[in-house]
């Protein structure tokens, strides 16, 4: 088992990073009133982890039983029955699930299966609670119409049913669902407190770590505490014992990325425009996000460019990857965005060198 | 097992009102429709205005106390965007709903009970145009027993022909003492201190939508129990702290892209949501006295792309970086064209 | 009884009993049939070539119902030529036959197909003919070109020139439904076309073809002509006749063509045709030789018209053939017909409803009126092959300088940066129609290839032109997920998007690199999807592995986060492992780009043919 998982607090006692917020939920939920809640954050900040903490606080440890479904509903849509099939995650008191894996369809998701598991109460026997928990994922991700589905579902069944959602970024949840729900938000952790958690893995793991090395690791990590952990095992599987001066491995699609940055910059033309595209091809076969992409290529950019060239680069980096989540291929977008960035520099190169 | 829901019933339905007069601030809405309970006469109605005014509110006060509890199910139909309300649907549920004869108007009991039935539609922006097409026949043909109320965010997305059927009522944005009000009553009955500022900063929050004020104050209550401060407020209500919205504008001001870009994936790191930040950092700029109108017009054009960017979707920290982009550019007078722009 | 042409041909026939059967006739020239199945010889091509046969010839009836034979009594034919009865009065010396197997032609200079063609498969025959051996690996030559464009006329005509002996497959119209339904009821079996094929074909291979003990010459050549491949429906089938045919390909001792039908010509999304250009390419891997006939040039077109003109003794003016000749497309059956229906109403056209102009103001409105009547009457359907559109489009040929001065006013001024040569080609539109194309496959194919035909420094004509490919990939995808009815909106811009993609490559490419032979490849991007899906499964399975299994993480973090680190664990601990789907490869590029055979339908073409595009 990787240490993330391994050294991952099941309870809200455990939590080291957030430690007030996971005090504050268990405050929330001990006077059984548990609103609709609403987490959001940067990814690898701990959402998730606080959930399952949240549920076991509020059910036991049942809720750490669960049996993966693969579901198939059947959906009377009008005048056509719509077949979905969807992966769910379910204890006895929760049911975790992601509508935006159907794609266009979540709308659906949302009417009737939320509505189907809202309806089901559980019986409550003394000192349990007397409604059933929906996990929600990745809602950032629901269409316009299942958000607008949602936010009357939730003020429906709200007896019944509690919904935990969980997201990136909560502007693109509509108003309506924020207004309807208990917004927490997870910061992602800061360096100090990502040290402290690399060092408690080490103590129990029975490493040596030299100074500084827990902090190199936590600054290589952009803040984000799963990135660190990851990168910190990938440290031991490389070399062990650690010495102070060890490099830490960066992961590999974000090497590849700083190659294609290199590339872009040492030449541009249609031909050097082609062979990144052989390379972004290889990124997307990867399954690596477009946007991510984009992002990290804008940031190795952005280390080695002149001021006056920034503000430009940034600029077509927004409008091309807003283009991208309009449109369905990525890699136009993607190799426009490096086309216009070789043309500006070729441009700056000219006029600065001649 | 009864008092275990009724204390995790969240407190927007457990202080809804249920009758008309109860309803706060809207007073010509309240005003007819007492009338309309009175006389038992009523228009087709449209509800329309920003959220948390009211407006289902008053809608369903207004059903309840026409028909009490006994008739309500059979006189009364309900449909919100998370029932399905294409244009089947109109032509077939609703329509059979609008046929079904009505007996005679007579008192049962206190309730006056028109000899008309209700047809609720909630969240009636989100119907699509066809089904609001279809609708409109159906109006017309059963209007005699049947009453169309339609509840929506923005007037614009009801078409024309159906609007003009109706009598518009706009739900204002709740002023500050009314939601005081409000709120200190539902204080009172819970048992909860507000501290000085915290009433103020609660209505500043929630920008003048109740439903989201005593969202908040719930929440509040819930997390740092019943004593709230304006910090707790500002924390649940997801507010950016102001003191982070200064340290953007001043990185803007001073000119150095690495020094923004910084602050920038703070803020992102942090996790306030962009569309926040932009909506403050508007505010902000609006109010500044030391920058031209025109800086100012080209910084607030940068915000709107942006916001209609994230709203479509796109990433928020390379929209947050642009607009700190075009507001460095802005503030410091650079060259506003790219030099290197074909 | 007329007399039947006088090729070599041969029927085999069905089964053994036929053989005690066995009726020397006059008519035709039998050999002893050994073992082998039957197949159709083709007197008409025109003709849906009959299950059923007339009743005189009831023997084959029965086994073979495909059997078509040659030289029916009068009343046979008369039943089956009657819808093409020509009116009395044209005086024609044999109104009942249609020309183009009346003027078949007989020797090798009668070919209207071109001169060298024709000379590489003559002399392709003549060295598999001469050495008796049969040694040499490839004996298969695969021709393929459009509908009647003179292939199997031309394997006759050697044939008949080297004196060998034809031994021909036709295919069969597959059996419809309602025919099947008949059948079954007179207790006819149905079979599967392919199944016939495959057998006849095995059989060939495995046996050769005994020769006749009756013939003169001590060793008869013979050459086995496969004349158009029969229908395959679904993948099954269709590995089933490629691996056949590869067989055939292998191990045939005969001289063997094989001819091949273009209908359309690749749309790649087209299953068919793709699997007809695998087919073919497989063919040639395997060790066949492949010559495609080109569409037959207008001027032979006009020398055989005018030399049957001649013959049938009509008065047809030059304008006319001309313009029959056009309107065929290259297709020499085609003007044939053409012009025999011309020849028999010629004022047909003249009277004819469609809209035509008031012919009586003069002899320039004759012509008009004629013109307009014969393209529509005679006009087919130009259809140009997606990659003869896709080649257009890259290689940009423009005027060299502008033609016309322009007129003040009249003309839209831009500047100076903007403006470009006028186009050498149809409006793009139009090219593209003609091209069936579809906007989807058009763009991807253009964005792949596009990169090779711009110069090397011109590195803002490439952003101008994947900006243009952005444009486009937003107005295909503006009705992601919306409903049907919204259908008509849709293709408005689906073509808006062709449209887009199309002229930002012309207006684009400013600066084209120097004109040199690209092939044009098929987009990359595809498979690149393809793999993408597959690894999205995998992760998608994987996706529960995180949280001890008791929760569930993003794909995005499980991609860009976990397997990372899982790879590096297990290429630890296992040594080296090619985890494909996993790992980055440096591939230099120009391996990577997937070739297919389509990029041999260029390289038929010489730099010179694209210059007439």
């Amino acid at each position: 088992m990787l240490w993330v998982d391994k050294y991952r607090p099941k309870t809200l006692d455990q939590v080291i990073v957030h430690q007030e917020t996971a005090e504050n939920l268990k405050k929330l939920v001990t006077e059984q009133d548990c609103p609709h809640l609403l987490f959001y954050g940067p990814s690898g900040s701990g959402k998730k982890t606080l959930i399952m903490a949240l549920l076991r606080q509020i059910f036991g440890t049942s809720a750490e039983k669960v049996k993966v479904e693969n579901r198939t509903w059947k959906i009377d849509a009008g005048s056509r029955t719509i077949d979905l099939e969807l992966t769910t995650l379910s204890s006895t008191n929760h049911v975790e699930l992601s509508p935006s894996d159907a794609g266009f369809q979540d709308r659906y998701i949302v009417q009737e299966i939320i509505k189907e598991m809202a309806k089901n109460r559980p019986i409550d026997t003394k000192g349990k609670k007397g409604y059933k928990v929906l996990v929600l994922n990745e809602v950032d991700k629901l269409s316009r119409e299942a958000q607008h589905s949602l936010r009357r579902t939730m003020e429906k069944y709200s007896a019944s049913c509690r919904l935990i959602l969980c997201c990136n970024s909560s502007s693109k949840v509509t108003e309506a669902i924020r207004s309807r729900c208990l917004n927490v938000r997870i910061n992602a952790p800061k360096e100090e407190q990502i040290v402290k958690v690399l060092e408690f893995i080490g103590k129990k793991e029975g490493l040596q770590l030299p100074p500084g090395f827990a902090a190199r690791v936590a600054d290589k990590s952009n803040r984000s505490l799963r990135r660190a952990i990851l990168s910190f095992e990938t440290c031991r599987v490389q070399q062990y014992p650690f010495s102070s001066n060890q490099a830490i491995p960066p992961m590999d699609w974000e090497e590849y990325v700083s190659e294609i940055c290199s590339d872009i910059m040492r030449e541009q033309s249609p031909k050097r425009l082609f062979q990144v595209r052989g390379k972004l091809y290889e990124l997307l076969i990867n399954c690596i996000p477009p946007e991510i992409i984009l992002k990290k290529l804008l940031s190795e950019l952005l280390k080695k460019l002149d001021e006056e060239l920034k503000h430009e680069v940034c600029h077509w980096a927004a409008y091309y990857e807003h283009r991208m989540r309009m449109g369905q291929k990525a890699i136009f977008h993607l190799e426009a965005f490096v086309a216009k960035f070789m043309s500006i520099y070729k441009a700056f190169l000219i006029a600065t060198f001649g | 097992m009864a008092p275990l829901l009724q204390s995790s019933q969240p407190w927007v339905e457990k202080y809804r009102p249920k009758q008309i007069k109860d309803v706060a601030h809207q007073d010509e809405v309240v005003r007819v429709l007492t009338n309309t309970l009175e006389t038992a006469n009523c228009p087709h109605m449209l509800f329309y205005g920003p959220p948390g005014t009211g407006k289902t509110t008053t809608a369903l006060a207004i059903a309840h106390q026409l028909y009490g509890p006994e008739l309500y199910k059979s006189r009364v139909l309900e449909l919100n965007a998370s029932d399905d309300r294409g244009i089947n649907v109109v032509r077939t549920k609703i329509k059979d709903f609008a046929a079904v004869a009505v007996g005679s108007g007579q008192r049962q009991g206190v309730y006056p009970c028109p000899p008309y039935k209700i047809i609720i539609l909630d969240e009636a922006d989100s119907m699509t145009e066809d089904a609001q097409n279809a609708l409109r026949r159906t109006m017309e043909t059963y209007s005699k027993v049947t009453r169309f109320f339609f509840i929506c965010n923005y007037i614009s997305r009801i078409i024309e022909p159906l609007a003009s059927r109706c009598a518009k009522f706009r739900f204002k944005p709740l002023p500050e003492e009314i939601m005081s009000n409000r709120i200190l009553h539902i204080c009172n009955e819970e048992g909860l201190t507000l501290e000085t500022e915290a009433l103020s900063t609660l209505s500043s929050v929630s920008q003048g939508d109740l439903r989201r004020a005593i969202t908040y104050l719930q929440g509040a209550a819930r997390l740092f129990g019943s004593s709230i401060s304006s910090k707790d407020l500002i924390s649940v209500s997801g507010a950016i702290p102001r003191e982070v919205t200064e340290a953007i504008y001043a990185a803007c001001k001073n000119g150095d892209f690495d020094l923004a870009n910084k602050e920038v994936n703070d803020v992102i790191a942090e996790g306030y949501p962009v569309s926040q930040m932009l909506a403050q950092l508007f505010e902000v700029v609006v109010e500044v006295d030391d920058i031209s109108d025109e800086q100012k017009a080209r910084i607030c054009k940068s915000l709107a792309t942006a916001d209609k960017c994230l709203v479509d979707g796109a990433d928020e920290y390379l929209q947050l970086l642009d607009v700190v982009s075009n507001t460095m550019r802005s503030l410091c007078n650079m060259p506003q064209e790219f030099s290197y722009d074909i | 009884m007329r007399k039947i042409r006088d090729t070599n041909l041969m029927i085999l026939s069905s089964d053994d009993e036929d053989d005690c059967d066995y009726k020397p006739n006059s008519h035709r020239s039998y050999t002893k049939k050994p073992k082998s199945r039957s197949f159709i010889t083709r007197t008409n091509p025109r003709q849906p070539k009959k299950p059923r046969v007339s009743g005189s010839r009831s023997r084959f009836s029965r086994d073979s119902p495909n059997l078509f034979e040659v030289g029916f009594p009068e009343e046979d034919f008369e039943e089956l030529f009657s819808w093409s009865k020509v009116s009395a009065d044209s005086g024609r010396s044999n109104v009942k036959e249609l020309w183009v197997d009346k003027h078949k032609p007989h020797s090798l200079e009668e070919l209207a197909v071109h001169k060298k063609k024709v000379e590489e498969v003559k002399s392709w025959f003549e060295e598999r003919l001469k050495t008796t051996k049969g040694n040499l690996i490839n004996n298969v030559v695969v021709i393929n070109g459009k509908a009647g464009v003179g292939k199997s006329t031309t394997i006759q005509v050697i044939a008949s020139h080297f004196g060998a002996r034809l031994c021909e497959w036709n295919t069969p119209t597959p059996t419809i439904w309602q025919e099947h339904v008949h059948n079954t009821n007179t207790g006819i079996q149905y079979t599967s076309k392919l199944d016939e094929f495959v057998n006849f074909i095995e059989k060939i291979r495995k046996y050769g073809l005994i020769p006749s003990s009756s013939s003169e010459d001590a060793k008869p050549s013979i050459i086995l002509l496969i004349d158009d491949l029969p229908m395959t429906n679904g993948r099954v089938a269709f590995e089933r006749l490629q691996s056949c045919l590869l067989h055939l390909v292998r191990s045939t001792q005969l001289p063997t063509a094989i001819l091949v039908s273009d209908y359309d010509e690749a749309d790649s999304a087209d299953h068919t045709a793709r699997r007809l250009e695998q087919l073919q390419l497989s063919l040639e891997n395997a060790g066949a030789c492949k010559v495609s006939f080109n569409p037959i040039t207008n001027n032979s077109i006009k020398k055989t018209l005018s030399r049957i003109c001649r013959q049938e003794q009509c008065s047809v003016t030059d304008e006319q053939l001309d313009l029959i000749a056009k309107g065929s497309g290259g297709d020499i059956r085609h003007a044939i017909t053409s012009l025999q229906l011309f020849c028999v109403k010629p004022d047909l056209v003249l009277n004819g409803s469609y809209s035509t102009p008031s012919y009586s103001y003069g002899k320039e409105d004759d012509i008009d009126a004629l013109v307009s009547g014969i393209s529509l009457l005679f006009g087919r359907d130009e259809t140009l092959s997606l990659f003869h559109a896709l080649g257009k489009f890259l290689h940009n040929k423009r005027e060299t300088e502008v033609a016309n001065a322009i007129t003040p006013g009249d003309a839209f001024l831009v500047q100076e940066n903007f403006s470009r040569l006028p186009l050498k080609m149809d409006a793009p539109e139009k090219v593209l129609c003609q091209a069936h194309g579809q906007a989807r496959p058009v763009t991807d194919f253009l964005h792949e290839n596009v990169l090779d035909f711009i110069s090397d420094e011109a590195m803002d004509d490439a952003w101008h032109v994947s900006s243009y490919f952005s444009d486009s990939d937003l107005l295909l995808s503006s009705f992601r997920g919306m409903l049907a009815r919204y259908n008509e909106a849709e293709n408005v811009l689906q073509s808006a998007a062709a449209s887009v993609a199309v002229r930002g490559v012309l207006f684009g490419n400013s600066h084209p690199s120097p004109p040199r032979w690209h092939a044009i490849r098929k987009p990359k991007l595809w498979q690149v999807e393809k793999s993408m899906l597959h690894n999205q499964k995998e992760i998608v399975r994987q996706r529960f592995i995180a949280y001890n299994g008791s929760s569930s993480c993003n794909v995005s973090d499980v991609a860009t986060g976990y397997m990372p680190l899982l790879k590096w664990l297990e290429h630890r601990a296992s040594g080296f492992e090619d985890n494909q789907a996993l790992v980055y490869c440096n591939k230099t590029d120009g391996e990577s780009c997937d070739r297919m055979g389509l990029d041999d339908k260029e390289s038929d073409i010489s730099d010179d043919e694209i210059e007439e595009w």
